[in-house]
């Protein structure tokens, strides 16, 4: 309920072009599927150990996972009885994904509907053609997009488009999420020049992006847009981290980079005198 | 003075300060306190007492309350009449004899104010006084006569009132007084009053009457007043708010085990009238904002709403309901209604539904009813699987379901046989008659058709008796089922004496198994049609089974799904079931999922429980859900709140009771009772104060489906 208005129904699209620190999705930055193993959920039954490429081996107790070796088939998914290997991503249909949405029907009033995420949607070729697939069957849709692509070609089919705009500083940007902003920006003025709806998405990370210049520019941004219904603030959260646990990383979540309560009202400060 | 929230939401702020003040002292225990100073009257000067037949002991009781209940007239009070005996705060008559209350009180039933307000008392007297001079010289001659004595004790009561009022100074609760509630209302002022005196006086008596379609009743007497200039929309506030107030004179603090706010004072708002036309109106709304800003949870309040109720009612309603406390919950009245007529109550009287209090559907004013809540699932592990002994076999699942629709089916059997026995005889003719029950004609005189028939309102008074078996423990008993038919039948991952073995293990040695049967499948209320489909087939079964038991009697025989919470007592009894649980784990309430695996969010949730052909279930199927505060925050939040709500009435429901709560406040609350002494939970079907549950209810309530949307 908090991806766009009313209840919606989120469908997650793996890959993404970007690398930021902060990401609470890692899971989605691969575009292919991927296997997540829980060491806590695992009660050492042995059950994943039919796994015909090895990747599962066992010291007593002690689970060792060879991720080298998995080639994603899902057999110890089937076999797992906690849910401690899971493999993350499956192949739909845009008629599979259709009928899912539709089964909250009842639920979407004028204002629910789809939300895509992920990821970076657009990575995905065929996400226009589901967009456009979405409004043939009268379901009202938003797209969580970071920019990177080109969405002219989307905009007849998206009623908003909830944006990334991570940060203003453009060496900021390439060294905290491996790209420059320059094309995002660029895409995010051609999506408004072509009449798209967009409210912008800023993540406030501490030490990062904190500072007046940013939130200047960002109340400049929105002030220069068209049809932009204002910013939602999102200060960052260090819940991702343990996500990266399950692909076999360690917990990059950092504390430090949680904004103070004064940084965010300063932040809004300067939004709401965009308005 | 702050009436909390559990959002830290800030109520708005309508009503006068000192009505305000008047609130906050009522929810403080101020009267409650006060009522238990005089806990009841004594009956052992009465000459003869114990040679009275039980109607005459009954009549003398009443008379002795009346006469001598104190009087309390609080100072600022809009409306008057007060229930200050503290025994009635027990559900017993508070007349006592040789130290021990004699009579117990009634509850579960919602009396007859349409005609109180609309033609008053003075229309009741009449028709017993007619009734009297039917019956006299016949065996029906004593209950009429009660019903003349127990009026004449009314009278009485009425009388003290006038005369402290007048001696307080209080002329216009004095003048408002002198009519109602004898002859009709003339006045929206007198209409609330006429109410409240009534029900005041069935309390006094120790009842728990519940009150209905207030808003309905209300709705011409607030049109006309405001039309003809003599009311406001503010001073209309004050008035109900007063009632509202009023209805707190019980609140004393305390831990009560399932909760203090529990007198089942129901009201219903909204919906169609017996010519299908809809009735919501000021005074509805007016309710909506009295609760927002007192957050008082003693009037439970459901809404019946339909495909057309206005945006504008959702809307206020999921604004009150986001401030949580549980105090509102919502029917989807045309389902409710298609029960009711394919039940075969005529359509107009089935437009007319409200609930007994609780929130059990019934025909007010004129229904005697009672519901029976059985543990379903200890029919199947005890009955159909022997508590898992080894002798137990079946070769498919089809064979497991039917054996255990055939136990079900003389369960049902033996306990409408054994509530015949207690309540009914069977005469030589072959007809059924009533057996003499406890006297009550206190609310005999305010049900239908009691005084007409000069039958007590436990004896064949009342047009519609019901007796309702209740499923209870669905979600379990449904999961259990769908567990073996896929373990065993299906995945074939174990043999079925094999699965009975280790179910009878308690799961001690095959926890692989366990874990598999917890996280593999996806039980009731995860719109998963494999697992639904079970529960819709078996509702549908139950549904039938009640129905051919029906016409054997003068009772009525629908069925219903509820736990109201005595999962916790069958706790104990309970045995392993095979979707993984141990042995004596609390489980589902009501017609809601097993805790914890229901991971597909509200709206799946709904789905699953509206796949149930509910109307076949005339008294209802109640669905709790919990809500995260976090969704239901700012306009998006609201929006969410009522596509659920929209849902539910779009999907075909029947009864959901929706609260806001966070776990982590419940389990603050529990640290620190007195920082949260008025937060109210919906618990089953009433809401409590929560600090005012004890540990094992308030546990059950911080463990019951919470349903976090969006991570």
């Amino acid at each position: 309920m908090h991806d766009g208005p009313g209840v919606r129904t989120t469908v997650f699209l793996k890959g993404c072009p970007l690398r930021c620190l902060w990401c609470h999705n890692p899971e989605m930055q691969s575009a292919g599927k991927e296997l997540l193993y829980s060491s806590k959920k695992c009660i050492g039954c042995q059950a994943c150990v039919t796994c015909k490429n090895g990747v599962h081996t066992f010291k007593g107790l002690e689970h060792d996972i060879d991720r080298a070796k998995c080639i994603r088939c899902g057999e110890c998914e089937k076999n797992c009885p906690t849910g401690a290997t899971q493999i993350c991503g499956r192949e739909m249909t845009i008629a599979g994904i259709i009928k899912e949405i539709k089964k909250d029907e009842a639920f979407y009033g004028g204002q629910g509907g789809v939300t895509l995420s992920g990821g970076e949607p657009f990575l995905q070729k065929n996400a226009v053609k589901l967009l456009k697939a979405c409004k043939e069957q009268g379901i009202n849709t938003a797209v969580e997009t970071c920019g990177y692509y080109d969405v002219t070609e989307a905009v007849p089919y998206v009623d908003l488009f909830l944006w990334d705009l991570k940060d203003t500083n453009e060496k900021r940007h390439k060294k905290y999420t491996g790209v420059s902003n320059k094309r995002i920006l660029e895409n995010l003025y051609k999506a408004d020049e072509a009449g798209a709806k967009i409210r912008l998405r800023c993540i406030l990370v501490n030490g990062v992006n904190t500072n007046k210049e940013h939130y200047k520019k960002v109340s400049d941004t929105v002030k220069s847009l068209k049809n932009c219904s204002g910013v939602d603030v999102l200060p960052y959260h260090a819940y991702g981290g343990a996500k990266a646990e399950l692909l076999g990383l360690s917990d990059n979540g950092d504390k430090t980079l949680i904004p103070t309560e004064e940084q965010i009202k300063q932040f809004k400060e300067y939004i709401n005198k965009s308005r | 003075m702050e009436f909390s929230c559990v959002n830290g939401i800030k109520r708005p702020v309508r009503l006068s300060e000192a009505t305000r003040k008047f609130a906050y002292e009522s929810l403080g225990h101020k009267y409650g306190l006060m009522t238990k100073e005089t806990m009841s009257v004594s009956l052992d000067e009465i000459e003869g007492f114990e040679s009275f037949t039980p109607i005459k002991k009954y009549d003398a009781a009443i008379m002795k309350i009346a006469s001598e209940a104190p009087v309390r007239i609080c100072d600022g009070e809009l409306i008057s009449g007060a229930a200050t005996l503290g025994t009635a705060i027990s559900h017993q008559i508070p007349a006592t004899y040789n130290g021990k209350p004699v009579f117990m009180s009634l509850s579960h039933l919602t009396a007859d104010f349409e005609t109180v307000v609309f033609k008053g008392v003075n229309y009741i007297r009449a028709n017993a006084c007619s009734s009297y001079e039917k019956y006299k010289g016949t065996d029906k001659e004593e209950f009429a006569k009660s019903c003349l004595n127990c009026l004449d004790a009314f009278d009485i009561w009425h009388k003290r009132y006038l005369e402290a009022l007048k001696e307080k100074g209080c002329t216009d609760n004095y003048n408002n007084l002198c009519n109602v509630p004898y002859k009709p209302a003339a006045s929206f002022y007198e209409a609330v009053q006429s109410i409240w005196f009534v029900f005041a006086f069935m309390r006094l008596c120790g009842n728990w009457p519940g009150i209905g379609r207030i808003d309905k009743f209300l709705a011409p007497f607030y049109k006309s007043d405001v039309e003809k200039g003599v009311l406001t929309e503010e001073r209309a506030r004050e008035i109900l708010a007063h009632f509202f107030i009023k209805g707190c004179e019980w609140i004393c603090g305390g831990n009560y085990g399932s909760g203090d706010a529990q007198h089942y004072q129901n009201l219903v708002i909204s919906g169609i009238n017996e010519d299908g036309e809809d009735i919501t109106n000021p005074v509805t709304y007016l309710i909506l904002d009295i609760i927002e800003e007192l957050g008082i949870s003693d009037f439970p309040t459901t809404v019946r709403l339909n495909k057309n109720s206005p945006d504008k009612l959702l809307y206020r309603v999921a604004e009150v309901m986001r401030l949580g406390g549980g105090v509102l919950a919502v029917y989807d009245e045309e389902n409710v209604i298609k029960a009711m007529t394919e039940y075969g109550y005529d359509l107009c009287e089935a437009r007319r539904f409200a609930n007994d209090g609780c929130w059990e559907v019934q025909v007010p004013g004129k229904t005697n009813f009672c519901y029976i809540p059985t543990d379903f699932l200890q029919i199947l592990q005890k009955n159909t699987l022997k508590s898992y002994d080894n002798s137990v076999a079946f070769d498919s699942f089809d064979a497991l379901y039917n054996a255990y629709l055939d136990d079900v089916k003389a369960f049902c059997e033996g306990l409408l046989s054994s509530v015949l026995q207690n309540n009914m005889l069977k005469c030589e003719d072959g007809v059924w008659a009533w057996r003499k029950n406890i006297p009550c004609t206190v609310i005999s005189l305010f049900e239908q058709d009691c005084v007409g028939r000069g039958l007590s309102y436990l004896e064949g008074g009342a047009v519609y008796n019901v007796i309702s078996p209740h499923v209870g423990g669905l979600a379990d008993t449904v999961n259990s089922l769908y567990a073996i038919k896929k373990l065993v039948f299906d995945d074939k991952k174990i043999g079925f004496a094999d699965l009975m073995r280790v179910l009878s293990e308690n799961w001690e040695n095959d926890e692989a198994l366990r874990q598999y049967a917890l996280n593999k499948y996806e039980y009731y209320g995860n719109d998963n049609d494999e697992a639904d489909m079970i529960c819709r087939r078996f509702l549908s079964d139950f549904a039938d089974i009640c129905d051919s038991l029906n016409g054997r009697s003068g009772y009525i025989f629908p069925g219903g799904v509820s736990t109201f919470g005595r999962q916790l007592e069958w706790s104990p009894h309970r045995l392993a079931c095979a979707s993984g649980r141990k042995q004596g784990e609390i489980l589902a309430a009501n017609a809601s999922p097993t805790p914890g695996t229901d991971r597909q969010g509200a709206t799946a949730l709904i789905r699953s429980y509206c796949k149930n052909e509910l109307h076949k279930l005339p008294v209802g199927a109640a669905l709790d859900i919990r809500l995260l505060p976090s969704c239901t925050k700012g306009d998006e939040g609201l929006d969410a709140l009522v596509s659920l709500l929209r849902g539910f009435v779009n999907l075909g429901g029947f009864f959901m009771q929706p609260d806001v709560a966070d776990a982590e406040i419940l389990k603050a609350a529990q640290e620190n009772p007195k920082d949260y002494q008025n937060l109210s939970v919906r618990v089953s079907g009433w809401n409590a104060r929560f600090v005012t549950l004890n540990k094992e209810w308030q546990d059950m309530v911080i463990q019951q489906n919470e349903c976090g949307c969006g991570y």
